[in-house]
């Protein structure tokens, strides 16, 4: 099921806005900026990680390109924070091994914490400290000069909306400006990787607009971004590559087309009858060449075909026959439709998904 | 590799202004040398300048004790009770501050992180083990260390002016005192951090931590505050011989608990 068809990267976007660190400040970081592009932003072999409870993260192999936005997906428990604390070098592993950027987290992981950002899933704010003083402290820990970080942290505060609220106790805000404090601390020293954990967690509709908003601005500022996330409208938005981890094992990495593609045969379709297709009609649909399944749709038919050309021809043979036809659009499958698919995939192959009564029922070990 | 001084100070500044604007953290830091510098030394010292001496005699001159309370026999029948009570019998209690003061801000250094759910961000950030936690070490040990210097300070200044219509001249600092306050206490604040800091990265909770945290203490203050007493009777090179011994237990189990302490350790325990 994995996918190890390499993707090249997409070509450097322009920036929408967010301020970047200039080559002094990276500099004055000690760190100097990539003179040849890694072939790698991230590269995992084997990585293995086991806690009293369990195996975490079970040899875990992949490799990601720069600019990727990656979504980490599964369900709590997988091992999606285990993985970012592994990558970033707060855990060490087991067995295997990891880079990020070109070095290793587990030897070096102060170079790797130098170059990355990370929003952990709760904002990790001092509450007894002012918006203003959390980033300050981080901007210093990352090496910023005072001066240097002050003129940081204003505009970051600025870009992010809160610069009216800069000096304020961060007791008492909402989850949304937590969130937005903690992104502003993230991209203080303009991380070439971004490790986002639970971005939306706790937000409300409109905050999670906002973060959403916010995260597809960095991605289309070429960074590398990691976003464990079992949110999966969020993912399906901003990640062109997907990697599905259950029980601390990947199950499935790549680009949520080519996983579709290793999945079903063909695309998804939908005509819009109107009404239930009846019988003849969905007789008459499968004997269009191309069509591959049918069944009906609460509205009218949905269908997998081997092309987008199928379902012309199919429109075609239904006004034919004198049937109304409303509409018709050949779908591709979602990073939704693809996740649960290999999801379903697992839980029949590990036994916790079993057919009766012409039910699916997850069995509770599962769940 | 050298640790970077810089990341150390950020880290230590940031625990001191948030330990500042913590009421639960300053309330016992401010309380309890409150009451050791200035509620006891007025009551009893008061208490002390007034009572008959010829109690007091009975008590010194017993075979047991006479030879160790010679410096206090050596002084006027008046200045006696004054002297043993502030100078001898009060000073020792004021090892609890440091030791206080250390257990607080140890427990607050890692559980509290753990608490506020502050540790996994500081884990993120590129600051090396070793210096988190000398940073966290210093940041419990550096205001420990001041408060209890300035209330040993406080302490003398309220003790002299209690007793001047007794003794009419500064009775205190005495070298013993002194040397248990700049050299001794120090080395106390420290061998709790050794202890407690330990504990605290282990804990879940600042209460959890606490309670821990009491069980070394609390025994700890007993001793130190027995041990103290006969210290200030006992010649001055033998206190700083003392405050030697403890400062090399104090390194040592640092330095032993700082090889230990790894995030991926400090983690795990969150």
């Amino acid at each position: 099921m994995r996918s190890t068809t390499s993707i090249e990267p997409p070509p450097p976007r322009t920036g929408h806005g967010f301020p970047r660190a200039s080559d002094a400040d990276h500099a004055r970081l000690g760190r100097a900026r990539q003179t040849e592009p890694v072939t790698a932003a991230i590269e995992t072999e084997e990585l293995t990680r086991a806690f009293p409870s369990g195996v975490a993260v079970d040899h875990l192999s992949f490799r990601l390109e720069p600019g990727r936005v990656l979504a980490l997906l599964g369900p709590n428990g997988a091992g999606k924070t285990t993985t970012v604390r592994l990558l970033n070098g707060v855990l060490r592993p087991d067995l295997g091994r990891a880079r990020v950027l070109g070095f290793d987290p587990a030897i070096e992981g102060e170079e790797v914490r130098r170059r990355t950002g990370v929003l952990t899933e709760n904002a990790g704010l001092d509450d007894r400290l002012t918006t203003r003083e959390n980033l300050l402290f981080t901007a210093r820990l990352r090496g910023f000069s005072p001066a240097t970080a002050s003129r940081r942290v204003d505009e970051l505060l600025e870009r992010f909306g809160m610069a009216d609220r800069a000096d304020d106790l961060t007791q008492g805000f909402s989850t949304g400006q937590r969130k937005r404090v903690a992104l502003a601390r993230a991209l203080l020293h303009d991380p070439e990787v971004l490790f986002l954990d639970e971005p939306t967690s706790g937000l409300d509709p409109a905050g999670t607009r906002d973060v959403i908003n916010l995260i597809s601005r960095l991605a289309g500022e070429g960074r590398t971004i990691v976003l464990a996330t079992h949110f999966l409208g969020e993912a399906g938005r901003l990640a062109d590559q997907m990697a599905v981890v259950h029980r601390g094992r990947l199950r499935a990495f790549g680009a949520p087309e080519e996983l579709a593609h290793d999945l079903w045969e063909g695309i998804g379709a939908h005509v819009d009858l109107g009404r239930p297709a009846s019988d003849g009609t969905l007789a008459a649909i499968g004997a269009v060449p191309g069509v591959l399944e049918t069944s009906t749709a609460a509205q009218g038919a949905s269908l997998r075909v081997r092309g987008r050309d199928t379902v012309a021809a199919v429109v075609a043979t239904l006004v034919g026959r004198d049937v109304p036809v409303y509409g018709a659009e050949g779908r591709a499958p979602s990073l939704e439709d693809v996740y649960f698919e290999i999801e379903r995939r697992i839980l029949v192959e590990t036994g916790d998904l079993a057919v009766t009564d012409g039910f699916l029922h997850q069995s509770e070990a599962a769940v | 590799m050298s640790p970077d001084r810089d990341a150390i100070r950020t880290v230590m500044r940031k625990d001191i202004t948030a330990v500042r604007r913590s009421k639960a953290i300053m309330l016992p830091m401010i309380l309890v040398p409150l009451i050791l510098i200035v509620v006891l030394p007025v009551s009893i010292g008061l208490l002390a300048r007034n009572a008959p001496t010829d109690q007091v005699q009975n008590a010194l001159t017993s075979p047991l004790v006479k030879s160790l309370v010679q410096p206090i026999l050596d002084l006027p029948e008046r200045e006696q009770l004054v002297v043993l009570v502030l100078g001898y019998l009060l000073s020792p209690l004021l090892l609890v501050i440091p030791l206080m003061v250390s257990a607080v801000l140890a427990a607050d250094a890692f559980a509290g992180e753990k608490e506020r759910r502050t540790l996994e961000t500081l884990l993120h950030l590129p600051i090396t083990d070793r210096d988190l936690f000398v940073a966290k070490v210093l940041g419990a040990f550096v205001p420990a260390v001041v408060i209890t210097w300035v209330s040993a300070a406080l302490y003398t200044v309220i003790c002299d002016v209690i007793a001047w219509p007794v003794m009419h001249r500064p009775f205190l600092p005495f070298w013993q005192f002194a040397v248990m306050i700049a050299w001794v206490a120090p080395a106390v604040a420290l061998l709790a951090l050794g202890l407690l800091v330990v504990v605290s990265s282990r804990a879940r909770t600042t209460q959890e931590a606490n309670q821990l945290g009491g069980a070394v203490i609390l025994p700890l203050i007993f001793v130190a505050a027995a041990w103290a007493s006969g210290l200030l009777l006992a010649p001055v090179w033998s206190v700083v011989v003392a405050g030697a011994l403890l400062w090399l237990v104090a390194i040592g189990l640092l330095q032993l608990n700082a090889r230990r302490f790894t995030r991926d350790r400090l983690a795990t325990a969150a």
